[in-house]
């Protein structure tokens, strides 16, 4: 019953089913987790740089689609409604923390990180992207992970931060900038 | 670096952060079920021990109503215990009635006994 549909494009199948995790369908919502889990657990890890913090996240996010897949409305694709809940629970875990990681330590790989033997293969200007990323401000980085690593579109980015278009544009923008800055080692002074 | 490319700058940034796009991990879906079935049983049980606890609510509720007021309770006990200050004058006034009954006879007057009492009869 929740095989995937294959004349469906991927965004009208999670709306099908969804439609049947309403009706308590455990398969359906494997399957959602199966298409989503690793971008979202990408952009957690990205966010909060800790693999198995990443992971518990990305549980509670599905955790939460489930218990609010009967009122869920499909006025947006699932993959941004999924990243909203994300960004929700990553500003309570920081919350919670009292502070966001800033240092280059908490995004280097973790003992035991699947990603361990090809974190070591980055090559050094990467590292150095993701030192200078993690300095950002918080909502600069966001943005910038959402608009580089996700892809999203400026609006999706807006509604799911809960500002503006315009805002979401500047912090790009300002995160490009400083990003820049603290890399004038490699592309010069900004 | 001098000739800062912002097309090389975005491909860089792209490149660095295309590496933690997706982070597959094995055994995450049936995790993710394992959990919900357990989110699922533990809200089943909070309704059911919420309905447990309204039904609950609802007959102390009626048993409360129903049961009579603290005034009826003090009206009852003062009438009991007026009554238990009565008791002694009711059963005085049985031994009374009583005592009427045991009345020897030669004490109530009788036209015989005063036939017989009559001097010179």
């Amino acid at each position: 019953m929740s095989q995937p549909d294959p004349i469906l494009s991927d965004d009208e199948d999670d709306k099908r089913l969804m439609a049947l995790v309403a009706e308590g369908d455990d398969d359906a919502l494997r399957m959602i987790v199966h298409r989503h889990h690793a971008r979202l657990v990408g952009y957690i890890r990205g966010e909060v740089g800790s693999q198995a913090t990443a992971e518990e996240l990305a549980m509670e996010v599905f955790i939460r689609l489930h218990r609010a897949a009967s009122r869920w409305r499909p006025d947006a694709k699932l993959s941004t409604y999924l990243i909203h809940i994300a960004h929700n629970l990553v500003l309570n875990e920081w919350r919670r923390r009292g502070r966001k990681p800033t240092t280059a330590l908490e995004f280097a790989a973790e003992p035991g990180d699947q990603r361990h033997d090809s974190a070591r293969r980055v090559t050094e200007l990467d590292e150095a992207f993701q030192r200078a990323i993690a300095q950002l401000p918080t909502e600069q980085r966001t943005a910038i992970l959402l608009v580089v690593q996700q892809e999203l579109p400026y609006e999706d980015i807006a509604g799911i931060m809960g500002v503006p278009v315009s805002t979401a544009k500047t912090w790009i923008h300002r995160a490009r900038s400083r990003l820049r800055e603290l890399l004038k080692d490699f592309y010069g002074p900004a | 670096m001098d000739n800062f490319n912002p097309q090389t700058f975005d491909k860089n940034l792209a490149a660095a952060l295309s590496s933690g796009r997706e982070i597959s991990v094995p055994g995450f879906a049936d995790r993710v079920i394992v959990a919900v079935r357990l989110e699922r049983r533990r809200q089943t049980v909070i309704r059911w021990s919420s309905l447990v606890t309204a039904v609950a609510a609802c007959v102390v509720t009626v048993l409360t109503l129903q049961s009579p007021s603290e005034e009826s309770l003090n009206r009852q006990t003062v009438a009991l215990v007026a009554r238990e200050e009565s008791s002694p004058l009711a059963d005085l006034l049985g031994i009374a009635d009583d005592l009427s009954l045991l009345t020897p006879v030669v004490d109530k007057k009788s036209s015989i006994v005063d036939v017989l009492a009559t001097p010179g009869s």
